[in-house]
């Protein structure tokens, strides 16, 4: 394997590879772009609304991706709500308390939650709604409460691992300064290390963010419906994005339907690339940050 | 140790028991709802018969055989791109390039599942379909590519991650001696990142096996066994959000619970044992 | 500094965007939409996908006259618009077939007929294939005759598409026009009538089956021993597989819910029927 041939066929390898693959990522966003860029105009989202008429919610909006829009916010400042204490503690709990022995269980449950498929925590949270309608409360249905809390246990295992990981990768110098001076161990955690660990914990709840926002199977199965409307409580179905993007793929009734979905899908697109960008320069500012600070 | 102290602790302790008891909750809450089929024996053969609701077989054979299709294949598609996508960042251009096409390739890990599956279905299964005259277009092929494209950004970012394993001065001592770029991947890197690298394959390939969208909207959903990658199949995944319309006593629905439990079962066995890999690479 | 005041007001606006969640205005507008004043519930509605373009163009009626109403739909098909009413978990569960008595004994439903439909074979518009025997029909989904050629078209594969078990459709479909014969295994499935028609019509060789009120110009219905399923066949009897539309309540409906069926059936309602494709029974 000496021969400069084998490293010339090695790089071009890597060199082919790459361009398949980022030729794959373009052809899939050009090919939206070219078919939905007629599609972004403000009409797309407030349909024949005009924009302070839906914004303020004096008019219902029919034909435009703002009840859709508004749903998967709801539904993600609701899993995050959920999630976010939950997370954050487990995660302190296995980073600052937990025995190795007592850690590397926990992990492993947690990495078997991570990996369970988002259909199935949606049947689970389908099945656990069936079973209180019968049972106990029979106003309640598959609903945005539902979604948000499966929803919220999917993201769960990510909160959890970054928390983790932001803490037990802290220097020793942070770790052990405060408890040098006195203070007692929940007073590090919370005045000290969490502060520290901020931008990572920050980015990964960011990124738990972008799942919500994309996650399309749990929330069929659990409330997700065609039309909805602007939900008005957290016990109402709702529409959202990508579920939007589903239903037009299999249902347009016509062309400019069907415009309409590709529209949706760039401005799903959009988000999500947003979060992610907004998650990025979070770690890379943040953590540069503290790193001139110590 | 004084009260609040302790509070704290047992808050955390307690926020662990409960995301600990969802994870084991959804197991036991399938198993319980699929108890009737246990007690009559029937969870066993559902696992191999074929899916005729006509003649009362309600096997989900057909749904596991297709799960693991679309899946190995796109895990086969995935693995070449995925390799040398990880050497060009991680061995033949670590500085400038490699660094953006990482950039690039971690900002592919965001985009939804749904818009490769709305890409699928116009534009790849009109392809594939002109392409392989016959056949729908609607088939494992179609979405086990599309499948590929979704994991190779997370098997490129696992693979990158393992080549970072190779201690430092291995490489050093490599270029020193006058190695080329493969010499230096098959005689220092691979050794050392194999395991980390199949961990990540068998990660890949749950998360494969357990997407549902792209399935669902481009792999046809015909439930017989597949016999051709231009065939259409339904996976485990596509089943479940098929059948959930079903009346809930009946035993169609029931079958949910033996996909959730053999999916559930699937990416659990893959994750302990990606572990276990992981575990004794590390020793 | 300025950049953080503009988004103070961004914040602000968004909170009260949220707080305005509760206050509405109401329009006021003459007609049989009267009835829907003074109501502020949530209609849920559910199952028969036939019925989703008439049940949206009520729901959108209703709720412009009065945003205080929220008219929920979803899909699911027939069987689950049945089994949900049923449970509970709906107002009003639809479906394109009548409910079996067992159905309507275990839970004591309603049902209510707004609309005649047909149900009509699909194939693509470039399909040179437009009429078939009924003998061909059951052939082919039954996966005897496999390629166009043996009925007259192109040497090319038939592709079938067929509906998952929960659809009235299919029941119909399959009762009426194929006379309980078996549908192959390898069709493929879709979960209601505008997949149906969007797969048909994005498939040369595809054969599918739709409800006659989605037939547009880009599935052509097929011609089924010598009658063209169409309004005109469907209510004049000749095209037999036809089926009510019905809209079903547990027990006699009440409130928003008996509102709702009784605009589906009131002039406004059946115009709209007519619009998309049914036949109206009024």
């Amino acid at each position: 394997m000496a021969s400069p041939l084998w490293d010339r066929a090695f790089r071009l390898f890597a060199w082919g590879c790459s361009l398949v693959l980022m030729g794959a990522f373009l052809v899939i966003i050009g090919f939206l772009c070219i078919k939905g860029y007629t599609a972004l105009t403000p009409r797309l989202i407030f349909g024949d609304t005009g924009f302070w008429d839906a914004v303020l919610l004096r008019r219902q909006v029919f034909d435009g991706l703002f009840p859709a829009m508004a749903g998967t916010l709801c539904l993600i400042m609701l899993s995050i709500v959920l999630a976010v204490p939950l997370g954050l503690s487990t995660g302190i709990f296995l980073a600052e308390y937990a025995s190795p022995r007592v850690k590397w269980f926990f992990s492993l449950v947690f990495d078997i939650l991570a990996g369970i498929p988002s259909i199935v925590v949606g049947l689970f949270g389908f099945c656990i709604t069936l079973f209180l309608h019968q049972c106990f409360f029979d106003r309640l249905y598959p609903c945005l409460l539902i979604s948000a809390l499966s929803l919220a246990f999917l993201v769960l295992p990510y909160m959890i691992r970054t928390t983790q990981m932001a803490l037990e990768s802290l220097p020793v110098s942070v770790r052990l300064t405060a408890p040098s001076l006195g203070a007692t161990q929940l007073q590090n955690i919370v005045y000290v290390l969490l502060p520290a660990a901020l931008s990572t914990i920050l980015s990964g709840i960011i990124l738990s963010i972008g799942r919500c926002a994309e996650d399309t199977a749990v929330i069929m199965l659990t409330g997700a419906v065609a039309t909805a409307g602007i939900p008005k409580s957290v016990f109402s179905s709702y529409e959202a994005l990508p579920f939007y993007i589903y239903y037009i793929s299999s249902q347009y009734a016509d062309h400019s339907e069907l415009i309409k979905g590709y529209g949706a899908c760039l401005v799903l697109i959009f988000i999500c690339m947003n979060l992610f960008v907004l998650s990025h320069f979070l770690k890379k500012r943040l953590s540069q940050r503290l790193l001139f600070r110590h | 140790m004084d009260v609040k102290a302790f509070l704290s602790k047992s808050m955390f302790l307690g926020a662990c028991l409960l995301s600990t008891g969802i994870t084991l909750g959804i197991l036991g809450f399938m198993l319980v709802l699929a108890y009737p089929l246990f007690a009559r024996g029937l969870f066993w053969e559902m696992l191999i018969q074929p899916w005729s609701p006509g003649q009362g077989l309600f096997g989900v054979g057909p749904m596991i055989t297709g799960t693991l299709c679309i899946a190995s294949l796109a895990v086969v598609i995935s693995i070449p791109i995925s390799l040398g996508v990880a050497c060009f960042v991680g061995i033949v251009h670590p500085g400038g390039k490699g660094r953006i096409l990482k950039s690039v390739v971690e900002a592919m890990t965001s985009v939804p599942t749904v818009i490769y599956g709305f890409v699928g279905v116009f534009l790849l299964v009109p392809l594939v379909r002109t392409l392989f005259s016959g056949g729908s277009g609607m088939c494992i092929l179609s979405a086990g590519m599309m499948l590929g494209l979704l994991i190779s950004p997370t098997m490129i970012l696992f693979f990158v991650q393992s080549f970072t394993l190779v201690p430092q001065n291995h490489l050093d001592a490599a270029d020193a001696l006058g190695a080329n770029t493969v010499q230096k991947f098959f005689y220092i890197v691979l050794p050392w990142a194999w395991k980390s690298m199949v961990t990540g394959l068998i990660l890949s390939f749950g998360r494969a096996m357990g997407d549902t969208l792209i399935a669902l909207m481009i792999s046809g959903n015909a439930a017989a066994f597949p016999e051709s990658v231009l065939d259409p199949a339904r996976t485990l995944t596509a089943h479940i959000a098929l059948i959930i319309a079903a009346d809930f006593d009946s035993i169609e629905f029931k079958t949910l619970f033996v996909c959730g439990i053999s999916l559930y079962a699937m990416t659990g066995f893959g994750v302990v044992l990606a572990r276990g890999l992981g575990q004794r690479g590390r020793a | 500094m300025k950049g953080n005041k503009n988004k103070r007001a961004l914040v602000w606006v968004g909170i009260l965007a949220l707080a305005l969640v509760f206050c509405t205005t109401s329009l006021c507008l003459a007609g049989e939409l009267d009835v829907f004043a003074g109501e502020n519930q949530v209609l849920r509605i559910s199952g028969g996908t036939a019925h989703i373009p008439v049940m949206k163009a009520a729901a959108q009626k209703i709720m412009t006259f009065n945003p205080e109403i929220q008219i929920i739909i979803a899909g699911g098909g027939s069987g689950a618009g049945i089994k949900q009413v049923g449970e509970g978990l709906v107002d009003i569960g639809n479906s394109g077939r009548q409910a079996t008595d067992t159905e309507v004994a275990k839970y004591g439903l309603k049902m209510v007929k707004w609309a005649i439909d047909g149900v009509a074979a699909v194939t693509n518009p470039q399909n040179p294939v437009k009429s078939l025997s009924s003998l061909q029909l059951q052939d082919i989904f039954s996966g005897k005759i496999v390629s166009w050629k043996e009925v007259g078209g192109k040497d090319a594969p038939i592709n079938v598409y067929t509906r998952d078990a929960a659809s009235g459709t299919r029941e119909v479909f399959w009762k009426k026009a194929l006379k309980e014969g078996d549908i192959t295994e390898k069709a493929n499935v879709v979960v209601s009538n505008g997949a149906m028609k969007t797969g048909v019509s994005n498939d040369p060789y595809s054969i599918g089956y739709v409800s006659v009120g989605f037939i547009d110009d880009g599935v052509s219905a097929l011609t089924l021993d010598g009658v063209t399923p169409s309004m005109a066949s469907v209510k004049s009897g000749e095209y037999t597989v036809a089926r009510g539309l019905f809209s079903n309540t547990k027990g006699e409906a009440k409130g928003l819910a008996k509102k709702f069926i009784d605009y589906l059936l009131g002039p406004d309602g059946q115009a709209l029927a007519l619009e998309k494709g049914f036949i109206p029974v009024n």
